[in-house]
C-alpha cells in the first residue's frame, strides 16, 4: 500500500516538476529580456530575437546589412554590455536573411514588402509586451535602405531613426565609388602607405565604365571592403574589434544561400541602379542621428552629408567617427554607444 | 514535376511490392532492416534519424580466386526514413522530415558496403518558436508555427555488415537535402549520418 501511495506521490511530484519547468516563461522579466520571436507576414516567417533591459517598453530595433546578412552578427561587445543595459534591442533576420523561412515567388521580395516587413514586427512587438510599446529604428549599410523606406512608410511608429553608414542613395553608390577610390587613394599614396594597392585602386577607378554595369558595380565593392582593411593595416582606422558569439546560433550554408539570392534578386530589381530615396528624405520629420565613419568607403561619408542636409527632421544629428570605415560601431564602441545611447534618452 | 515523380515512385513502390509478394515465400521481417542514427551537421543541426529498408532485388557475384572466393552482392532496397533535427542554440532551425527512395548497395567479402540511396519523396516541417501572423492590422498567435516543404534526398556512404547479428551492421553517410521551396528558391542542407542497421529476422533452424 505504502508503494502504491509512493509511486503515486512520485508521479505526481515529477508530472508537477515538468509543468512548472514549462511553464517558467521570461516574459515578465522585462528587465533581462532573452526572447525569440517570429513575424509571420507575406508567406515569410522571420526571427526576432530581444534582449536588454525593456523596463521602458522603449525597444531599438536594429535593421542590419548586406541584403542578406543576419540580426545577432549585431550583438557584440558594445550593444551586448552598453546599450542592452539601457534599452532592449530587436536583432531582426529580415526577410531572405537569416534564419527566416518562407515560400514566396521572387516577386515576394522587394525593398517595399521588407519595409512592411519592419512595420509588421513592430505590430507583433506591441502585441506581445503592449501598446505602450516604443520603437527606435536603426540602421547600418543596407538596412539604412531598408529602415528608410520603412519611415517613409510610417514614421508614426517611431520615437527616432538612426542610420548607421546607412545607404538612403544605393544608385548613388557607382558614380560615388570611383570619385571616392581615387580620392582616397590619392591621399593614401600621398602619405606612403600601400602605394601599389591604391594605385590598384586608382586603376580600376578609371576602367570602371562611367553608366552603371553590375560587374563593375561588384567590383568596386569588394575593393571598398579591401580598402578598408588596408586604411586598418596602415592605422588610419581602428580595428574592428567584433567579439559576436553568434557562430552556433546561425548554420552558414543556410545564411550564406539566403545571402546569395537575396543581393542576387534585389540586384536584379534594380537596387544599386535606380533606387534612391534622396529626393524623399525631406518627408521623414522624426528626431534623426546619422553615424558615420570618417573613412567609410563601403558606404562613402558623402552620404551622411547627403543625408543630414535632406532630411525633414527639426532634430536631426550628424556624427563622425573619426577612426572608423564603415563599422563605427565596432571601431569606435565605446563613442557609438555613449552617442546612441544620448539620442535615445533625449528623444524617448 | 514534384506531383509527377510522387505518382510514378508511389505506382513503382506498389507494383515492385505486388511482384516482390507473389516471388517471395520470406516474410517481411526477413527481408527489412531497421535502422536509427545520428543525422546532423554536428555545428549548427543535431538530430535523430530512424527508418527501414526493405530488400527489394539482391544480385550476388561469386567469383573464385587463388585466396578464395569473391563474393560482390548488390542489392535495390526501399528506404524509409524519419528525423528530427534542431539547432540547440537558437531553436529556430527545428525541423521533422521523412523521406522514401530507393539504396543500391554494394558489399564486398569481407562486409564493407557502399551505398547511394536516392530519395525524391521528402517532407520537411520546421517547428518555430512562438510566431505571430499580422494581416492587415491583425495580429494572431499561430497555432504549432513552422512551414512544410518538398524535401527529397539523396545519400552517398560506407557501411560495414555484420552478417546474422541482430545488430547487422552501421553506416556513416553524407547527406544532401534540399527543402523547396525555401524563400524564393530552393535551399540546400548537407548532414552526416551515422548509424546503425539491425533486423528482425527469424533465426533459420
Amino acid at each position: 500500500m505504502k508503494n502504491v501511495i509512493f509511486e503515486k506521490l512520485r508521479t505526481v511530484l515529477v508530472i508537477a516538476t515538468i509543468l512548472s519547468v514549462l511553464s517558467c516563461s521570461n516574459d515578465d522579466d522585462l528587465g533581462n529580456l532573452s526572447d525569440t520571436i517570429f513575424v509571420r507576414h507575406k508567406n515569410a516567417d522571420m526571427p526576432a530575437y530581444i534582449h536588454g533591459n525593456g523596463t521602458k517598453k522603449v525597444f531599438l530595433i536594429i535593421l542590419h546589412g548586406g541584403p542578406g546578412d543576419t540580426g545577432l552578427s549585431y550583438r557584440f561587445g558594445t550593444f551586448k554590455n552598453k546599450i542592452e543595459k539601457e534599452y532592449a534591442v530587436v536583432y531582426f533576420d529580415q526577410r531572405g536573411s537569416g534564419m527566416s523561412q518562407g515560400n514566396y515567388s521572387e516577386n515576394g521580395i522587394s525593398v517595399d514588402i521588407m519595409a512592411e516587413d519592419v512595420l509588421a514586427l513592430v505590430k507583433v512587438m506591441k502585441r506581445k509586451y503592449g501598446n505602450d510599446s516604443r520603437f527606435f529604428l536603426m540602421g547600418h549599410s543596407w538596412g539604412g535602405t531598408l529602415g528608410t523606406a520603412t519611415v517613409l512608410k510610417d514614421q508614426n511608429e517611431f520615437l527616432g531613426w538612426i542610420a548607421v553608414d546607412g545607404l538612403h542613395n544605393p544608385s548613388g553608390m557607382y558614380s560615388e565609388y570611383i570619385s571616392t577610390f581615387k580620392k582616397v587613394a590619392a591621399e593614401q599614396i600621398e602619405l606612403g602607405n600601400n602605394i601599389s594597392f591604391w594605385e590598384g585602386t586608382i586603376d580600376l577607378a578609371n576602367n570602371v565604365t562611367t553608366e552603371y554595369r553590375q560587374d563593375h558595380f561588384f567590383d568596386m565593392n569588394n575593393r571598398a571592403f579591401k580598402a578598408e582593411r588596408r586604411l586598418v593595416a596602415d592605422n588610419v582606422i581602428n580595428k574592428v574589434e567584433n567579439d559576436s558569439d553568434t557562430f552556433f546560433n546561425y548554420n552558414f550554408i543556410t545564411t550564406f544561400w539566403n545571402r546569395g539570392n537575396t543581393i542576387s534578386i534585389l540586384t536584379n530589381q534594380g537596387l544599386w541602379e535606380n533606387l534612391s530615396y534622396t529626393n524623399r528624405l525631406s518627408e521623414i520629420k522624426i528626431p534623426s542621428l546619422i553615424l558615420w565613419g570618417k573613412y567609410d568607403i563601403v558606404v562613402p561619408a558623402t552620404f551622411a552629408q547627403e543625408a543630414y542636409d535632406n532630411l525633414g527632421s527639426d532634430i536631426k544629428e550628424l556624427i563622425i567617427f573619426e577612426r572608423s570605415g564603415h563599422a563605427p560601431m565596432l571601431s569606435e564602441a565605446d563613442k557609438f554607444a555613449e552617442e546612441l545611447i544620448r539620442f535615445m534618452n533625449q528623444n524617448k | 514535376m514534384e506531383k509527377y515523380i510522387l505518382v510514378i515512385l508511389c505506382l513503382f513502390v506498389i507494383t515492385s511490392h505486388a511482384q516482390n509478394k507473389m516471388e517471395s515465400t520470406t516474410s517481411f521481417l526477413d527481408k527489412t532492416e531497421f535502422k536509427i542514427g545520428y543525422s546532423g551537421n554536428i555545428i549548427w543541426n543535431n538530430g535523430l534519424n530512424f527508418g527501414a529498408e526493405y530488400l527489394w532485388k539482391e544480385k550476388v557475384k561469386i567469383k573464385e580466386r587463388k585466396r578464395g572466393q569473391k563474393r560482390i552482392t548488390h542489392q535495390f532496397l526501399f528506404d524509409g526514413n524519419l528525423g528530427i533535427t534542431t539547432n540547440f542554440a537558437t531553436k529556430t532551425d527545428t525541423g521533422v522530415f521523412t523521406n522514401y527512395g530507393l539504396i543500391w548497395r554494394r558489399t564486398n567479402t569481407k562486409g564493407k558496403q557502399i551505398s547511394i540511396a536516392l530519395n525524391p519523396l521528402g517532407y520537411y516541417r520546421s517547428f518555430l518558436p512562438e510566431t505571430y501572423e499580422v494581416k492587415g492590422d491583425n495580429v494572431n498567435k499561430v497555432f504549432l508555427p513552422g512551414r512544410g516543404y518538398y524535401a527529397p534526398s539523396i545519400s552517398i556512404g560506407l557501411g560495414k555488415l555484420r552478417k546474422g547479428k541482430k545488430r547487422s551492421g552501421s553506416y556513416f553517410n553524407l547527406n544532401l537535402m534540399l527543402r523547396t521551396r525555401y524563400n524564393a528558391t530552393t535551399l540546400p542542407s548537407i548532414s552526416l549520418q551515422y548509424g546503425y542497421r539491425f533486423n528482425f529476422k527469424k533465426r533459420k533452424q
